[in-house]
This record gives structure tokens, sequence and C-alpha cells, in this order.
């Protein structure tokens, strides 16, 4: 492993972790995720602002607000997606275990590996459902001795393993929505991540196919940290341990919208009791 | 911003809420007809306060009913939810005050011709005001959505304690210098217990009302007792 690669070990402390020339400005903290006064920019135009979130370890941490409130922007920020949209710009900063994200010395493809996605769309490869698993380990250069083993592993916790063992090299394109979305869990997690951002995952499945999604959150919890974004207040409700509210600011003088952290709370709190009264009008469908 | 989403579910809100203050109105007329009833040794209007009781309990499992709905199809939220679940319990404490107005009615026709003394038909008197002034004040608190109001009802209901003591204290005096009947010396401690069991319930309602504003549940007297208990007897 090059010394531009981020090393994250299990309980980390930041002078181990820490790449050669990586200047680190914060003591170890047990947030998996941080991001601290992080403020997204396409071009000159200001998308979200102010956002300060820890995200602890083997949490489940959900994120919701009305469109255009900035959430899918933040969460692509957790693993420098949003390096690939042109003109996109990031300052403050975002922390994974303590390791600026975003310093030169950082390797974006690694933070990724580490960091996996999974996208509201199941987008599989039209490949088999094996070549699906493998595609990243090989590209990394896993030995292939391995590849048998990872993909029984790996489909076992996306609890897709007893449904298509039996067809292991067909197309995956050929499995439904939800096991096509199981399939892309699957996928990020042969990569061995410690952290899975999601994107909406279930709002293109059909109520039995989310709840299969969210039961297999339940069990990911044990051995991964999940930041999920939802426009479905019961599906936070259901499965996160904490909630962050985001909703959007207007400029009265430009008419730009500004998405901005409301409030980051425990879910229940957010969701029983919450301290803002953007945040109540919100969940209670009360706007304005 | 949108305008307000969800406009039919927070009118049900709103018509439960009302059907909740009419039914809190309905509990608290009891209490005083119930007295009078006493007072005035009107069977009538005591018959007619136990068969009330069936039309309010109507009405209580309405709103029940009504609430019960909105939880299930409408996965109710913050404000919304803190307002279901504490008007699902308040409805259960109003529902339990009004058969305590019909305990003291038919208390009112088991003794129908007794004679009560002056002095505790003063105190019966006092405790009914003090009954349907914390109950009013409960009400008050539900409608306006005032917390504060909501918690000051537990130190209001002081006083209606302490008049029940007194009445029972009152109850002795006379004794020893006129006998009292059993009867109606069994169903006057009663009834004062009865008012003093509606404030009770003034007051829980109020802890509801209080809930509502804070999200806190409201901390069980048994918490205090027990943190008095190991500061006495540290382990």
């Amino acid at each position: 492993m090059s010394t531009e690669q981020v090393r994250a070990p299990q309980r980390p402390t930041v002078s181990r972790t820490q790449p050669e020339g990586v200047v680190t400005e914060t003591p170890a903290s047990p947030a998996v995720l941080q991001a601290d006064d992080l403020h997204v920019y396409y071009g000159e135009f200001l998308a979200v602002k102010d956002v300060d979130l820890d995200v602890p370890p083997h949490e489940i941490v959900a994120m919701i607000g009305p469109s255009g409130c900035g959430k899918s922007t933040v969460l692509r920020c957790l693993n420098r997606m949003n390096d690939l949209i042109e003109g996109c710009r990031v300052t403050g900063a975002v922390r994974y275990h303590g390791i600026d994200l975003y310093q030169p010395a950082v390797n974006p493809v690694e933070v990724r590996r580490r960091i996996g996605m999974v996208f509201q769309k199941p987008n599989p490869f039209p490949k088999s459902i094996y070549e699906n698993i493998v595609f990243g380990p090989r590209i990394s250069g896993m030995p292939k001795a391995g590849f048998e083993e990872l993909v029984e592993t790996s489909l076992r916790k996306a609890a897709l393993w007893d449904e298509v063992k039996d067809r292991l090299k067909s197309s995956a394109l050929g499995l439904s929505g939800g096991q096509q979305q199981r399939l892309c869990i699957a996928r990020a997690i042969a990569s061995n991540p410690d952290v899975l951002l999601m994107d909406e995952p279930c709002s293109a499945l059909d109520p039995i196919a989310t709840g299969r999604i969210e039961d297999l959150m339940h069990e990911l919890k044990a051995d991964y940290t999940i930041v999920i974004v939802t426009h479905n207040m019961q599906q936070a409700a259901r499965v996160s341990d904490k909630t962050a509210f985001f909703t959007v600011e207007v400029n009265p003088d430009s008419d730009r919208r500004t998405g901005v952290l409301v409030e980051y709370d425990d879910t229940e709190k957010i969701f029983s009791a919450p301290a803002d009264q953007r945040t109540e009008n919100y969940v209670t469908g009360r706007f304005g | 911003m949108a305008d307000e989403l969800r406009k039919g579910f927070h009118r049900d809100l709103e018509t439960i809420r009302r059907d909740l203050v009419r039914l809190a109105a309905l509990t608290t007329e009891m209490v005083t007809r119930a007295t009078d009833a006493l007072l005035d040794g009107d069977a009538v209007t005591a018959q007619m306060i136990i068969d009330g009781d069936d039309v309010l309990d109507v009405r209580s499992l309405e709103i029940e009913h009504a609430c019960f709905r909105l939880l299930a199809l409408q996965a109710p939220m913050a404000a919304d939810l803190r307002v279901l679940a504490a008007t699902m319990r308040i409805n259960g404490y109003l529902e339990r005050a009004a058969d305590l107005a019909v305990n003291i009615a038919k208390g009112a026709m088991r003794i129908q011709g007794a004679d009560i003394p002056a002095r505790l038909r003063g105190i019966i008197a006092l405790m009914s005001d003090e009954a349907v002034r914390l109950l009013r004040t409960a009400t008050d608190a539900y409608l306006d959505g005032d917390g504060a109001l909501g918690a000051a009802i537990e130190d209001m209901d002081n006083h209606l304690d302490q008049l029940q003591r007194d009445f029972i204290e009152a109850m002795f005096a006379l004794h020893e210098t006129a006998a009292m009947a059993v009867q109606p010396a069994v169903q006057l401690a009663l009834i004062s217990r009865y008012y003093e069991r509606i404030g009770d319930h003034a007051v829980s309602i109020g802890e509801r009302v209080a809930f509502i504003e804070t999200g806190l549940p409201a901390e069980p007297p048994a918490a205090e007792r027990i943190r008095r208990r190991r500061a006495a007897h540290p382990a």
C-alpha cells in the first residue's frame, strides 16, 4: 500500500493511521466520519453550507429533508464522489477516522473502497453475479484463489446467497430489483469497506424488497457504519439510530437555494420531540 | 416553502382535540351537578347523572377510536404524535373522573334524606369547587397548549388534598358530639375521597399537557420517593 493510500484500522488512533505528509489537526475521535464546517459549491453557487456532523461507528445515520436540501450532496462528499462532478468544490473538512479526506495526499479511489456507496437505482454491471462481486477486488489485485470465498461471504452478508448460490454465473440483470440492490450491497461489501453510504437505496423497490433491505441494514450494522439518504421519513424512523434533518434556505436577493443542516440528534428525538421548529414543521407536514 | 401538507390529517387531529375539550366540559359539569344532587338530596338529578355517564363513555370510546385510527393510518410524528399519545391518556383520565362524579351521585342516592351537618356541607362545596377549578384549568391548559399551566396543577391540587383531610377530621370531631349513622358516615368519607381523586386526574391531565409541549415524560412520583429512600439509606 503506498503512502498515498488511507489506512483505516478497526480501532484507529490518528498517529498510527496517518499517511506520511498528512497533517491531522484534530485528535482521534470515536466518530468514523466527521463533517466539519462543510460547504459545497457548484461553481459559484453555494449548494450546502455549515454542515457539522459526526457519524459514530456501527450506527445508522439517516439524512432527511425536502428536495434540494443538499442531503445527497453531503452524502457524496463523505467519499469524495463529488470530485467526479465538474465545478464542484468543497470547503471545510470531512474526516475519516480523523484523517481529512480532502487533503491532496489522499487517494480518492482508496477512499471510495473504504467508504462504499449504494445508489438509488440498482446498478449491477452487465455481467454475471459472480463477476459483479469480484470486479473490484480483481482490479485492486486480489489473488484469484480467494474469490470463491469472497463471493460467498459477500452474498451471505447481503442476505442474497441462498437465492443466487445456484446461478452465480447467470447475468446479474436477470435478478429482481430488490435482489439487484442487495447484489450492489454485496459488491460494495466485497471491497472490504467499513462505511456504506446509501443514496435512497429503496426508492425503486416495492415494500417487501424494501423491508428486506431494511432488515439487512440492521444486520450490517454489526460490521459496518451506514449513512443513508432517504425521502421516506418512516424508513428513517425505522432503520436509523441518528437522524440529520436538512432544509433549504432561499436567499431573498438572488433567489438561490442553499441546503443547511438544521438538526442532528437521536432518531427517537427527531421524530418524537425535535428541538428545532423547522424540523417539527417538516416531520409533521407543516411547512412555511 | 410549500403550503401546509397533510391538511386532512391535521383537520382530523383538531376535531379530536375539540371533542376531547367537549368531553372535559361534560365531565366538569357532571361534578358540579353531582355536588348539587348530594347537597340538595335530589335523587332525580343523581339518577340523571348516573344515566348520562353512558353517553360520556360512548364519546370517550369514540375519541379513543379516532386517535387509534390516526395512529394507524397517518404515522403521526413529533407534536402530532405527542398530541395523540397524550390525548389518549387524557381521555382515560376524564372518563375516570366522570365515573367518580357518578360515584358521588350514587352516594347521594344512598344517603338521600340523611341530614348532612353544616360543617361537612361547607367542606363538600369547597371540595367540589376545587375539583371543578382543577378540571377547568387542565382543560384550558390542553386547549391552549400551555404546558407550564398544566404542570402547575400538581401544586394547585394540594389545596384539595388538604380539604379532604379537613373533611375527615371534621367527621371525627362531629362524631364526638353527635354520633353519625354508619351508612351516611361511610358514604360521606368515600365521597370526599372521590373529589380528591378527581383532583388527581386533573393533575395527570396537566402532566400530559406539559408532555405535549416538552416531549419529556412526567416523572413518576415513585422516582422521587426512591431517591429520598436511597439518600436516607445509601447502599
